[in-house]
């Protein structure tokens, strides 16, 4: 059997000064290359804090976290691992600016040279469906928008792994449809995706594996 | 009294050199000052808003408590410091244009700096969250936050600006309000008008709000240009 894109074992996230049970005792949590995973639970359950724990977003510890096949101390999380895992907010912030400048920044502050970032920008505002909106300023955009905008900006930079934090959530039903086709897209491109959600279409998507997660742990669905 | 303010504008727009070269000279001081405070008074609020310490509470309300400071003390201290006989005295400062650039440094650091930790600390969280997440280095993502914040630093600077223009005690103590060397326009102010020459005070005085009202016309004109970005 191949080895996974990302394998966590024992992954234990604890509140700050508090003597409470962890929030989070992962036992064992795989993610295949190319694999769509998606991640169930209450509200408060810690699903955000989970992904936001894989991207280096939130402090935690593991006994292993292994990407690539490479053991990484997640504890200190190594820069050259966020140009590999992305995360996406629920409610994604926009710099101020155009919608070319919260795609490209990414790319900006890898110093990618200006032609470039123009190339792979204007890639990523096709890919998401950007061109009749792109002229208005990035914090203008309705919810759905802005969330093609940071599924753009992941996309961009060619990460191997995307962590999607409910990006359903709170949209209307046009934007909602919208941004399902771009994750079916990510999955059709072969990219490996982890989606925390509610939502009952994307918790449906084909070919996904599902986890849910309650009282801190994962439990895989069938 | 409509005498002098008859001759207050003759004195303006008849392009008097002394009262210019007054104004001039206040608004080089000033801004100055702004220049050098306002990266370090940045980079304060910076640190206050972001580290972790123990002594950061205490230093939050020093410096807010430092807004208060009455100018006049701050140039008794540094009137000590750069006397003669006092430790800074070799450097042979006093009544000079650079004491009163060190003494306005001195009173718009707070006001610049509480304004800058004010910003920091009411930013959006997600905004260095997404600087980092995406690939920013430290101060890429600390770079990125001033870019956002942008507009509660520069409203620290027009608050600066304007505490430092119109200030008085300071300048005369350390500056001594020689004419054509130090005198600026609020020590012309009191000097004038102490000698009953209420003219020049006039014509000094709507200067001063004059400059008052364009650098808050320039601020509401970007704050304008940027909410449309």
């Amino acid at each position: 059997m191949s080895e996974p894109l990302l394998a966590v074992r024992g992954l234990i996230k604890r509140f700050a000064n508090t003597s409470n049970g962890p929030l989070l005792a992962i036992d064992t949590f795989d993610v295949g290359a190319g694999a769509c995973v998606v991640l169930t639970g209450d509200n408060g359950a810690g699903k955000s804090t989970l992904l936001r724990a894989l991207a280096g977003l939130e402090t935690a510890h593991a006994e292993r976290f292994d990407f690539e096949g490479r053991p990484i101390a997640i504890h200190t999380y190594p820069a050259e691992l966020r140009r590999r895992i992305q995360y996406v907010h629920q409610h994604p912030y926009m710099f101020t600016g155009s919608i070319d400048h919260n795609i490209g920044y990414g790319l900006s502050v890898r110093r990618v040279t200006t032609e470039e970032r123009r190339r792979k920008v204007d890639a990523a505002v096709t890919w998401a469906g950007l061109d009749t909106v792109r002229a208005v300023p990035a914090p203008q955009l309705s919810g759905g928008e802005k969330q093609k905008v940071a599924l753009a900006r992941a996309w961009v930079l060619e990460p191997q792994l995307f962590l999607l934090d409910e990006p359903t959530a709170n949209l209307d039903a046009t934007a909602r449809a919208q941004v399902i086709a771009l994750i079916r897209r990510l999955q059709s491109e072969g990219r490996s995706v982890v989606v925390a959600c509610h939502d009952k279409e994307l918790i449906e998507l084909p070919d996904a594996s599902r986890f849910h997660l309650a009282a801190g742990a994962l439990e895989q669905l069938r | 009294m409509p005498s002098a303010t008859t001759e207050a504008f003759r004195l303006m727009f008849g392009g008097d050199p002394e009262l210019w070269g007054i104004i001039a000279l206040s608004v080089r001081v000033s801004l100055a000052a702004l220049l050098i405070a306002t990266p370090l008074a940045v980079a304060i609020g910076y640190w206050l808003a972001i580290a972790r310490f123990r002594l950061r509470r205490v230093l939050i309300i020093a410096l807010q408590s430092l807004l208060a400071f009455p100018t006049v003390v701050v140039g008794l201290i540094l009137y000590m410091l750069l006397s003669r006989r006092g430790p800074l005295g070799a450097w042979q400062l006093l009544f000079t244009p650079d004491a009163m650039i060190l003494g306005q440094i001195l009173i718009a650091l707070p006001v610049l700096a509480s304004f800058a930790l004010a910003a920091f600390q009411g930013a959006d969280p997600r905004i260095q969250e997404t600087a980092t997440s995406l690939g920013a280095t430290h101060w890429q993502a600390a770079w990125t936050l001033l870019r956002e914040v942008r507009f509660g630093v520069l409203a620290g600077v027009c608050n600066g600006f304007g505490r430092v223009i119109s200030e008085v005690g300071c300048a005369l103590m350390v500056g001594g309000n020689i004419a054509g060397f130090t005198r600026t326009m609020t020590t012309a102010i009191a000097l004038e008008t102490s000698k009953g020459e209420f003219a020049q005070g006039i014509a000094l005085g709507f200067v001063l709000m004059a400059l008052a009202l364009a650098i808050n016309v320039a601020f509401a004109l970007l704050q304008g240009r940027g909410a449309s970005a």
